[in-house]
C-alpha cells in the first residue's frame, strides 16, 4: 500500500512537470505588465508600450494606420469591423508614479506589495478598473448599440467581463461592492467616457499594487485616435487611499486578425501556492501567467 | 487508506482555497479580527474586534453583541506596521476599565493577517493576538 501511494505521488509530480513544460512552451508570454507600458507623469503621462501584433501582444505596427472606424451615427467603433477580428493589446502596468498622492498607509502598502506580489489576480480573481487591461492576451471591446451596452472581455483572469451601460441612467443607489463596480458611459465627441463606482476591495487596481478602498471612483476616457490606437486616460478618485484625485494616460494597440480564446485561469495557473498558501511560502522563481 | 486520506486532504485544501479567496485588499485594519487576550498563557479570553477605515480614521467595536463597546482610538503606523488601540470597556469583574493595546501587524499581504501585542488597564497587563478572518 505504501509503495502504491509513493507511485501515485510520483506519477502526479511527473504529470505536473510534463504539463508545466508543455504549457510553458506553448503559452504566449505576458507583456505590458509594468515594464512595457508605463505612464510618464501624473495627469499628462503617455503610455510607452506598443501593444501588439499577434497573440501575446508583441510586435509593432507595420505601417501608417487606417483612419478611425465609425458607426453610421458617426461615433468611433471601439471594436472590430463586421466580418473582421481584432483585440486590444495590454496596457497600464502601473497607474501610479512618484507623484501619486498616496495616504501614508497606502504608500506603505504599495511598497510592501512591490516586494510581496501576493495579488488576487494570480489567484484567478477578477480585477476591476485599469487592471482589467493588464492581461497578457489582450482585451476585446464589444459594442451592442441595440442594448445600449458595451462589454469589455479580457483574458488572463477568471474568464469574465465588464458591462458598461450607455442608457443614460445613473448609478443605482446602495450598490453592493463588486470587483468591476457599476460602469456608466457616455460619448463626449469621439471619446467614450466611463464612470465607475461600487468597487469592492478584493483586487489590485493595477499590476503594480496601487491600493484602493470602497470609496474608489474611476473615470476612464477611451479615444480611438486611429484604427490601431486607443488612448486610455484614467482618473482615480479615492479619498480613502489618496489625498487628491490623480490620473494617468496610456495607449493600447490594435491586434488585427486576433480574437480571444478560451483561457481558464485555474487550469493554467503556474503558481498554485498563491491559491492556498501564505505569502511567505510563495516560490517567486516560478512562472506566473495569470 | 492513504489514498483516501490524500483525497480528503486535497478536498480540504480546495475548500481552504475557496475561503481564502475572498480577499480584502484595502486598508490593512479593515475587517473582523478574532483572537484572545489574557494576563498569561493559560488565562485567555475570547476577543473579537471589527474595524473599518473611513478615509481618515479607523473606527470599530470590541466583541460585537450585548457586551460590546466601541474603540475609542485605533491608529496604524504604516512606517512600522504597528497598531495602537484604546477602548473604554469593562474588565472580567464588570468594572469600568480603560484598555490600551499595542501590537504589530504581520503577514500584511495575506487575507489572514495577524496582530500580536500587549495590552494593559491600570496595573494589569497581558498579551493579545488577533487574526483577520
Amino acid at each position: 500500500m505504501r509503495h502504491r501511494a509513493i507511485i501515485v505521488c510520483l506519477a502526479i509530480v511527473l504529470a505536473l512537470i510534463t504539463l508545466f513544460v508543455e504549457l510553458h512552451a506553448q503559452a504566449p508570454q505576458p507583456q505590458g505588465q509594468g515594464q512595457q507600458v508605463q505612464g510618464q507623469g501624473q495627469g499628462q503621462g503617455q503610455g510607452q508600450g506598443q501593444g501588439a501584433r499577434g497573440r501575446g501582444g508583441r510586435g509593432q505596427p507595420t505601417g501608417p494606420s487606417k483612419p478611425t472606424p465609425r458607426w453610421p451615427d458617426g461615433h468611433p467603433r471601439m471594436g472590430a469591423l463586421p466580418g473582421e477580428k481584432g483585440i486590444w493589446g495590454a496596457c497600464c502596468g502601473s497607474l501610479s508614479n512618484a507623484q501619486t498622492p498616496y495616504q501614508p498607509w497606502a504608500k506603505a502598502l504599495y511598497d510592501y506589495r512591490r516586494n510581496n506580489e501576493f495579488e488576487p489576480h494570480t489567484r484567478c480573481k477578477p480585477s476591476g478598473g485599469a487592471r482589467q487591461f493588464v492581461t497578457p492576451y489582450g482585451t476585446e471591446i464589444v459594442e451592442m448599440p441595440e442594448l445600449q451596452k458595451i462589454f469589455i472581455f479580457d483574458i488572463g483572469g477568471p474568464h469574465t467581463f465588464r458591462e458598461i451601460f450607455l442608457d443614460g441612467k445613473p448609478h443605482p443607489a446602495n450598490l453592493v461592492p463588486s470587483y468591476y463596480g457599476d460602469s456608466r458611459g457616455h460619448w463626449d465627441g469621439d471619446t467614450l467616457v466611463v464612470d465607475t463606482t461600487g468597487f469592492n476591495e478584493g483586487f489590485w487596481m493595477d499590476r503594480a499594487g496601487s491600493p484602493h478602498t470602497e470609496k474608489l471612483h474611476f473615470t476612464e476616457k477611451f479615444t480611438r485616435s486611429d484604427f490601431d490606437t486607443l488612448r486610455y486616460e484614467v482618473t482615480v478618485d479615492d479619498p480613502g487611499a489618496y489625498t487628491a484625485t490623480w490620473s494617468n494616460t496610456f495607449q493600447m494597440r490594435w491586434n488585427g486578425g486576433q480574437e480571444l480564446f478560451e483561457y481558464v485561469c485555474q487550469d493554467n495557473n503556474f503558481a498554485p501556492v498563491l491559491l492556498v498558501g501564505q505569502e511567505e511560502k510563495v516560490d517567486r522563481t516560478s512562472v506566473i501567467i495569470p | 487508506m492513504r489514498l483516501k486520506a490524500a483525497i480528503i486532504f486535497c478536498l480540504l485544501a480546495g475548500l481552504a482555497a475557496t475561503v481564502a479567496g475572498f480577499a480584502q485588499e484595502g486598508h490593512p485594519l479593515t475587517g473582523v479580527w478574532y483572537g484572545d487576550w489574557g494576563p498569561n498563557a493559560t488565562q485567555r479570553n475570547h476577543l473579537t474586534i471589527q474595524m473599518q477605515w473611513d478615509g481618515k480614521n479607523v473606527t470599530g467595536i470590541v466583541n460585537p453583541g450585548p457586551d460590546s463597546f466601541p474603540l475609542k482610538l485605533a491608529t496604524l503606523d504604516s512606517s512600522k506596521w504597528t497598531v495602537h488601540i484604546e477602548a473604554d470597556g469593562k474588565d472580567d469583574k464588570g468594572s469600568p476599565a480603560h484598555f490600551v493595546a499595542d501590537g504589530k501587524l504581520e503577514n500584511i499581504g495575506s487575507y489572514n493577517r495577524t496582530i500580536n501585542g500587549t495590552w494593559n488597564y491600570g496595573t494589569t497587563k497581558g498579551t493579545f493576538k488577533l487574526r483577520r478572518d
